[in-house]
């Protein structure tokens, strides 16, 4: 493989420090594909799309546009791995952008630490890079074991669509994007019937997440997968450690094991469970494990 | 047709108007596609995004900013923002009125638990010594400083900067 791409990683809190596995998935696997990735000081929270902006939206916004502005002083492109940075950061551009009035305001905020938003920065998630940029062909050439016959329900969330207008992803109603993806890491995607569906973590009550949560894993289930594949760190705790409330709750078990699409590229690049940190989740994936050649 | 006198209270929805976000309440014309898509409408009856749009358009400030106000149990899914076909962004006026109900110390105290660390640390995640020890029993590089001080020259406030309450939630 020729020159690498160098990107500058925006890791957020959820990854490094909730569910560091996923960083790990991440930093074993994406040089296998030509990616170099670049670690930066100055980021700070995105900040998180949900409480944070629920508390104070021109702070929600101001702190989006530094960590933006951080950004554009490396030159590089951005990505990220968590659904809701890539919300907070498209969304804060996009609204900085279609007033610039509003960013005026902003930009006279950050000039106390003499920076500025300029609007020259690309962010990106992952899954959207590799297939816009590198194509979708590197992560075939980058496998050395088969995950031939492991069927992943593909979950999708919602930040990483939604709103379409911004995110620019794929169609929010039929996407394909980590369909396409998990058949170039080799496994069978299967459809469920709430791939889109909220996991319910930004809704403030004590029982409508859960039963959110429920009926994404009886969709699972109906489906046949041998393991549930998602993309966003919020999702994860809803639905790793959100199974073990539910049997907890309401006395359900499905024991379906949750992995990062990353991880599952990461299996199917070579590593080992432990390398790509699935030992670290509750529902142990051992029956996929046992599939791989 | 019953004669009930419907009243509109402008001065609210002016305030509304002035919070990033809340502006687009305007274009609402009550049509319910972001009814068809909302997962908590789904889920609960206490929950109804165009009526919720319809409270604004009345300006009822009581029902949206009150004490245990249906607003809070959104997702914050987008569902809506991608089907209106008005651009109102459902949810967005929505997070705009809770910005109000903070203000007017009417959110749910768990609210404050779940967004107050990030002008404290800079960070929305308490970092604890359990996390350190993982990440380098997974090999993973040191944590970066995060640059706190920038943060709240920009916030305009001088939030408390208490770093020992780093190990509270450490198990
Ligand atoms: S918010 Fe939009 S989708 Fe919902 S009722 Fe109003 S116009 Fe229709
Ligand atoms: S963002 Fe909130 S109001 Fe909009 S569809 Fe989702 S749950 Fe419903």
């Amino acid at each position: 493989m020729g020159e690498k791409k160098k990107v500058v990683p925006f890791w957020g809190c959820m990854m490094p420090l909730k569910y560091p596995q996923m960083e790990l998935a991440i930093r074993r696997t994406l040089p296998n594909i030509g990616i170099e990735i670049v670690d930066v000081d100055g980021f700070t929270c995105c900040p998180d799309p949900i409480y944070f902006k629920a508390r104070d939206k021109m702070k929600w916004l101001t702190i989006a546009a530094r960590n933006l502005a951080v950004a554009e002083e490396i030159g590089l492109d951005v990505i990220t791995m968590c659904s809701g940075c890539i919300s907070t950061l498209k969304e804060a551009q996009y609204l900085l952008d279609e007033d610039p009035k509003l960013k005026d305001e902003i930009n006279k905020k950050l000039k106390k630490i003499d920076k500025e938003y300029k609007g020259t920065v690309s962010v990106k998630h992952a899954v959207v890079m590799i297939r816009d940029e590198l194509g979708i062909d590197v992560v075939k050439k980058s496998l050395k074991k088969s995950l031939e016959g492991i069927k992943v329900g593909i979950h999708y969330g919602c930040h990483l669509l939604k709103p379409s207008q911004i995110m620019h992803v794929d169609d929010a109603d039929y996407p394909n994007i980590l369909e396409d993806l998990v058949m170039a890491i080799g496994a069978t995607p299967v459809y469920q019937k709430e791939s889109l569906l909220c996991c319910g973590k930004g809704c403030m009550d004590a029982d409508i997440p859960l039963e959110m949560t429920e009926a994404i894993f009886v969709a699972i289930e109906e489906s046949g997968a041998d393991c549930m594949g998602l993309i966003c760190p919020t999702c994860f705790s809803s639905f790793d450690l959100g199974q073990l409330m539910i049997a907890r709750k309401k006395g359900k078990t499905f024991n379906i094991p949750v992995i990062y699409i990353f991880q599952l590229l990461g299996l199917a690049q070579g590593l080992t469970a432990e390398e790509v940190g699935l030992h670290k989740h509750r529902i142990k994936a051992d029956k996929v494990l046992e599939k791989i050649v | 047709m019953s004669k009930k006198k419907i009243t509109v209270d402008f001065r609210f929805r002016d305030k509304l108007n002035k919070v990033q976000g809340g502006k687009h309440h305007n274009y609402c014309y009550q049509c319910s596609a972001c009814v068809a898509v909302c997962p908590a409408a789904r889920f609960t009856k206490n929950f109804n995004p165009r009526i919720i749009l319809l409270k604004a358009l009345l300006g009822m400030e009581e029902e949206l900013i009150g004490e245990n106000s249906a607003i809070w149990l959104c997702t914050n899914c987008y569902s809506c923002y991608e089907r209106c076909p008005q651009d109102v962004r459902p949810i967005e006026v929505i997070i705009s009125l809770k910005n109000m109900a903070v203000e007017r110390r009417t959110a749910p105290p768990n609210l404050t638990k779940l967004s107050e660390n990030i002008g404290k640390t800079g960070v929305s995640v308490t970092v604890t010594s359990a996390v350190r020890r993982m990440r380098q029993e997974l090999g993973l590089p040191e944590l970066k400083d995060i640059p706190i001080e920038e943060l709240q020259t920009i916030l305009g406030e001088q939030e408390p900067q208490i770093f020992q309450e780093e190990e509270k939630n450490d198990k």
